[in-house]
């Protein structure tokens, strides 16, 4: 990132800052998936397990459940943003 | 994110086999536990029933797809909300 019309070198990020800030965001997203996994788990099966395969309305549960995982990620990110900004004057960013 | 080049690319891939490892292991012991919490309950014995080894076969074998699935999914769905993200700029 450098920043235009001020001259001098653009700041340079080091390459261990990189993989940590890397490293960070896929951990992230790894938790993220887990959790995932876990809660649309806990959310459409049973547990008395009749067969091995997915039956369909295991299949269709589990596909709306991740869809609104992903809705209610954004949602909850969204209320985040608003209460960190409401001790601030005007409106944030969209 | 700021992008790697080549070379810290080829490290991080490390970093993420060393991860995937993890991520491993732990999906094993999970599944040991959750399995066995959901199938396992007589112990009139200390051998497992052909009933709970059925159970352990198929909950194993419908979390395995269970995640599968999900994945996906995930995919999918990340995709979508990336193809959002880039339309409102």
């Amino acid at each position: 990132m450098s920043f235009f019309g001020l001259g001098g070198a653009a700041p340079q990020v080091s390459t261990e800052q990189k993989l940590k800030g890397a490293e960070a965001e896929l951990d992230m997203i790894t938790t993220m998936f887990n959790q995932l996994v876990d809660s649309c788990h806990r959310k459409c099966f049973d547990k008395n397990y009749s067969e091995g395969s997915l039956t369909k309305n295991e299949s269709l549960c589990v596909d709306r459940c991740v869809s609104k995982y992903f809705d209610a990620n954004v949602q909850v990110g969204n209320s985040m943003q608003s209460v960190g900004q409401s001790g601030t004057l005007g409106r944030g960013l969209k | 994110m700021d992008q790697l080049n080549y070379k810290e690319q080829q490290e991080f891939q490390k970093i993420v086999e060393q991860k995937q490892m993890n991520d491993f292991m732990r999906l094993y012991t999970n599944l040991v536990d959750r399995c066995f919490n959901d199938c396992v309950n007589d112990f009139t014995s200390d051998k497992l029933t052909s009933r709970e080894e059925t159970c352990l076969n198929r909950c194993a074998e419908k979390f395995l797809k269970h995640s599968e699935r999900v994945g996906s999914q995930f995919q999918e769905q990340n995709q979508k909300l990336m193809d959002q993200m880039r339309g409102s700029k």
